[in-house]
């Protein structure tokens, strides 16, 4: 603890290299959710609408093949591991709705808003598969990221 | 003969011969009644059905085009050449393309998706700085994502490997069926089956010397085609005319034309036997069988007498004055004006370029989809119902794949540095992310259909397993980090009943004690097999199976270091896991499947399952990156940047008789292999043979830099690689290396400073320090 002081103190005290946060005295209101920023690409955020808009339909099966497509041009992008994994609990498949919700958290990065929808998705695919307890620890995960 | 004449003077000497000749006659009658009723049933029941057995299609997966897609304008050209489009504008129809500078005009035929049809579209593409920059419609408008005509890359066929196309008779130009009349039965429409006329014309043909014709009616061809074997015996003659007559009563002319159409033998592309006219419109022209012209139906019409002499192909003059016999008797019929006649007799043979695949292209690849088919579908029903199946094949990789397997191996055949020529390989890649096979080959033949060595040799992995052990001891961070110390000296594994096991290193040194990475990087048998026998091999193989492998490996110490056989396919679908993070997607080579007319069956869903927990999976690529940064794949750096951050693996069996290189990066991964097939001793080792064999071929595929996500749990420590201890930005060469919280060193290395902590963990204790102290 005292070599950490010595260290924080050292960076305080002259290393320009870490710049820590300007101190903010007025109180911060509550961040408002911002409604989700669009898909980027043309490409996959129209096989995205084409999702949407067959889970709307109910063709759960063709939306899934839309998403999957989707994440064949951007498999790095953690919302549409989330769509899909969305998909996947509209179906039934609570093992692979919490699968894929956990990948979608894996490229997440710091998005916390993101992270806790995914974590959501987890609670209610295990609550759909009756681990009651599994589901209560999602929540709690999903209520930490903050 | 006189045998005959005795009988007869018998039967009239007992006066009974009236009474014989009665119940003979009867029996023959009887006989001949059953026989007919036998033959008809077979006629009605085989033509009721009238099922023609339809070949399993096979397609690569469609590309998708897209503003801002990698790609360029000549490896377009060459998928929509392997879908059969043509380099030709045609106005009236679709299924050509034209290049122009940096653009691409496409008119993309009309296709079946397993989701549904897309119709017929003019596409224009232009591209910029090697991608698409825009995709736009005849309209100029941006369409944000096109799928071309996905390549037809075999089939699953039935006996005899015979292909075809079915067409309905509506579809069917007239003047292709009135020249067929003309040539092989011009009173079909009046007949009952046979034609005496046509009969007694081949007879007076033949007897001026005019060559032998067949006096068979087309129904006649059809029932020998459809029912009888080829022997030409009188018996086969009479059944063959009474079977004729029976389809005659039974069906009408347009219902018997349309199977002919459709039955009839029109040629062979090496393996596979082209029937119906349907295909063979495709097979020669590349065209479907509405667009036709007069000169292109009668070149088929004049290969019905026999494919192999006509084929326009391999006798191109034979079978164009064939055409033009075909289009003089159209005429003389009155079929075509003498206009129309001039001018087909004038027209070239239209052939597309051959672009011949006998029953597929990669046989390696479809033997992977046949075996998955498998286990959702009987066998029967692939070969006969004509489903659409949608793979995974990415033609431009499979190409790639192939074609530096067989450069690669024929260079080390000339140079015998590894051994006499005769040397082997298979190579397996897959989009890393979602198991899905890009291309598969199984011996440097990739058009030979046989030993697939990619799925079914199973080799020594060697080194490839180490990993393993690596990942197994980073999952418990209190234990082992990427710079605990490893003893690299002297093992020995004594174990009851078994030779004492003592490993020696690749370059007979031992390195005394080593960091964890190092060990990994510069693949130390002593110290890994120190490692794995701490942690407990079975631990060790519960990982190995965790990652996908489903065969039972042996508990032995021995095979910590590879003494273990697997395919390159089983190597693929452990690696797939380390590279995506620990979440399994079990290798699929198939996407989805329909009926023949475009009925959606089960599809084959990308699964995902985390296996492994992301923080040491992270850790352990971390130090396979390091075995390319600075170990035993350092010569990666011939055909990769430093940037792209590839994490591999050699691997090298004892008395080096197998080669192997499996790895990743940002987007795909690959597995080489190469030995020989009777394992014969060599001198492969897996940097000098298989390592160059994967990086040209990922360098030319132009792959994304590895960075995968940085999971929770992990933090970036300053590392002096050679103390493996705390550095700071003052130690030169100094290392980020990426530890579990709480399990980097604490101790500072000799270079660092007083104050050499953690980067990271001083932004943290800043932060929290402000947080502390603001309330924020």
């Amino acid at each position: 603890m005292i070599k950490r002081l010595i260290a924080v103190a050292a960076i305080l005290g002259g290393c320009a290299a870490v710049q820590p946060p300007a101190p903010v005295s007025e109180p911060v209101p509550a961040p408002v959710p911002a409604p989700p920023a669009p898909f980027e690409n043309a490409a996959v955020a129209s096989l995205v609408d084409g999702a949407r808009a067959d889970v709307a339909a109910g063709r759960l099966v063709n939306a899934a093949a839309s998403l999957e497509r989707a994440l064949r041009i951007e498999p790095r992008n953690p919302r549409l591991w989330q769509e899909l994994a969305r998909v996947r609990l509209r179906q039934g498949d609570y093992a692979q709705a919490e699968s894929v919700a956990a990948r979608s958290n894996s490229w997440a990065g710091n998005d916390s808003r993101l992270r806790a929808e995914n974590w959501r998705l987890i609670a209610q695919a295990r609550e759909a598969r009756g681990d009651a307890a599994g589901a209560r620890a999602a929540l709690e995960a999903a209520d930490r990221q903050r | 003969m006189s045998r005959f004449r005795n009988l007869w003077r018998r039967l009239s000497r007992y006066g009974t011969f009236w009474r014989y000749l009665r119940y003979a006659a009867l029996a023959v009658a009887l006989l001949a009644a059953g026989f007919t009723l036998y033959l008809d049933f077979r006629v009605r029941s085989e033509f009721e059905g009238r099922r023609f057995a339809l070949p399993a299609r096979i397609y690569a997966r469609p590309l998708e085009l897209h503003a801002g897609l990698r790609i360029s304008p000549a490896s377009i050209a060459d998928e929509l050449r392997q879908a059969g489009y043509r380099e030709v504008p045609r106005e009236d129809e679709p299924g050509w393309f034209a290049r122009r500078g940096d653009s691409i005009e496409i008119a993309l035929r009309p296709f079946v998706f397993w989701d549904g049809p897309q119709p017929a579209q003019r596409v224009h593409v232009d591209f910029e700085n090697g991608a698409a920059a825009s995709v736009r419609d005849a309209q100029g408008r941006d369409l944000p994502l096109v799928r071309l005509e996905p390549v037809p890359i075999g089939g699953i066929y039935p006996a005899n490997n015979e292909d075809r196309v079915l067409v309905r008779l509506n579809q069917v130009p007239n003047h292709l069926v009135q020249a067929l009349l003309a040539m092989e039965d011009r009173n079909f429409q009046s007949h009952h089956g046979f034609d005496l006329r046509g009969m007694a014309r081949a007879a007076v043909n033949f007897v001026r010397g005019r060559g032998l014709q067949g006096g068979s009616t087309l129904t006649q061809q059809l029932v020998k085609n459809f029912f009888l074997t080829p022997e030409r015996t009188v018996q086969r003659k009479v059944t063959e005319f009474i079977m004729a007559v029976l389809l005659e009563l039974h069906y009408d002319k347009s219902e018997i034309l349309e199977t002919y159409l459709n039955e009839i033998y029109l040629g062979q592309d090496r393996d596979r036997a082209i029937h119906g006219i349907g295909l063979a419109s495709l097979h020669y022209f590349g065209k479907t069988i509405e667009h036709l012209t007069l000169a292109e139906s009668a070149l088929l019409v004049g290969m019905v007498k026999g494919p192999a002499i006509y084929d326009p192909y391999r006798h191109p003059q034979r079978a164009l004055e064939r055409r033009n016999t075909v289009l003089r008797e159209t005429r003389d019929q009155g079929h075509a004006t003498m206009k129309e006649y001039a001018a087909a007799r004038a027209a070239g043979l239209g052939l597309k370029p051959k672009a011949s695949m006998g029953t597929s292209p990669h046989p390696a690849f479809l033997d992977l989809v046949h075996r998955q088919l498998r286990r959702d579908y009987d066998e029967a029903d692939l070969r006969t119902e004509g489903l659409r199946v949608f793979t995974t094949l990415d033609p431009r990789v499979q190409a790639a794949a192939e074609r530096v397997l067989e450069r690669k191996l024929a260079q080390y055949d000339r140079e015998k540095r590894f051994g006499p020529s005769g040397l082997e390989g298979a190579i397996i890649v897959t989009d890393s992310q979602t198991g899905e096979v890009q291309a598969l080959v199984g011996g440097r033949d990739a058009r030979y259909r046989g030993f697939n060595r990619a799925l079914d040799a199973a080799r020594p992995v060697g080194s490839l397993l180490k990993p393993v052990i690596y990942l197994t001891a980073l999952a418990e961070p209190s234990r082992y980090t990427l710079v605990t110390p490893i003893d690299d000296g002297p093992f020995v594994w004594k174990s009851r009943g078994a030779p004492d096991w003592e490993p020696q290193n690749y370059d007979r040194v031992f390195h005394g004690t080593v960091q964890l990475r190092t060990a990994l990087a510069q693949s130390y048998n002593a110290a890994t097999a120190r490692l794995g026998t701490e942690i407990g091999v079975e631990r060790v193989l519960a990982t190995v199976k965790r990652l996908g492998i489903e065969r039972r490996l042996k508990p032995f110490a021995a095979t910590l270091l590879g003494a273990v056989e697997l395919s390159p396919l089983e190597v693929a679908q452990m690696y797939q896991t380390i590279a995506s993070s620990g979440f399994r997607a079990p290798l699929r080579a198939i996407r989805e499947v329909t009926t023949q007319d475009g009925r959606p069956l089960k599809p084959y869903s990308l699964e995902v399952e985390q296996v492994f927990p992301a923080a040491p999976t992270y850790l352990l690529t971390a130090a396979m990156q390091g075995i390319v940064r600075e170990g035993t794949a350092q010569s990666l750096a011939n055909w990769l940047p430093p940037e792209s951050a590839v994490a591999g693996k050699t691997g090298t069996t004892d008395e080096q008789r197998d080669a192997w290189f499996a790895g990743f990066t940002g987007d795909r991964l690959a597995v080489v292999w190469i030995g020989y097939d009777d394992n014969r001793a060599a001198k492969l080792s897996g940097a000098a043979a298989a390592l160059p064999i994967w990086g040209e071929l990922m360098a030319g595929l132009g792959p994304e830099p590895l960075a995968p996500p940085r999971p929770d749990g992990i933090e970036n420590v300053l590392i002096d690689p050679q103390s493996g201890l705390l550095a700071d930005l003052l130690c030169p060469g100094a290392l980020e290396l990426p530890f579990a919280q709480g399990s980097a060193p604490v101790e500072r290395a000799p270079c660092a400073s007083a104050v050499g902590v953690a980067v990271e963990e001083v932004k943290q204790q800043a932060t929290s320090w402000f947080k502390r102290l603001f309330g924020r």
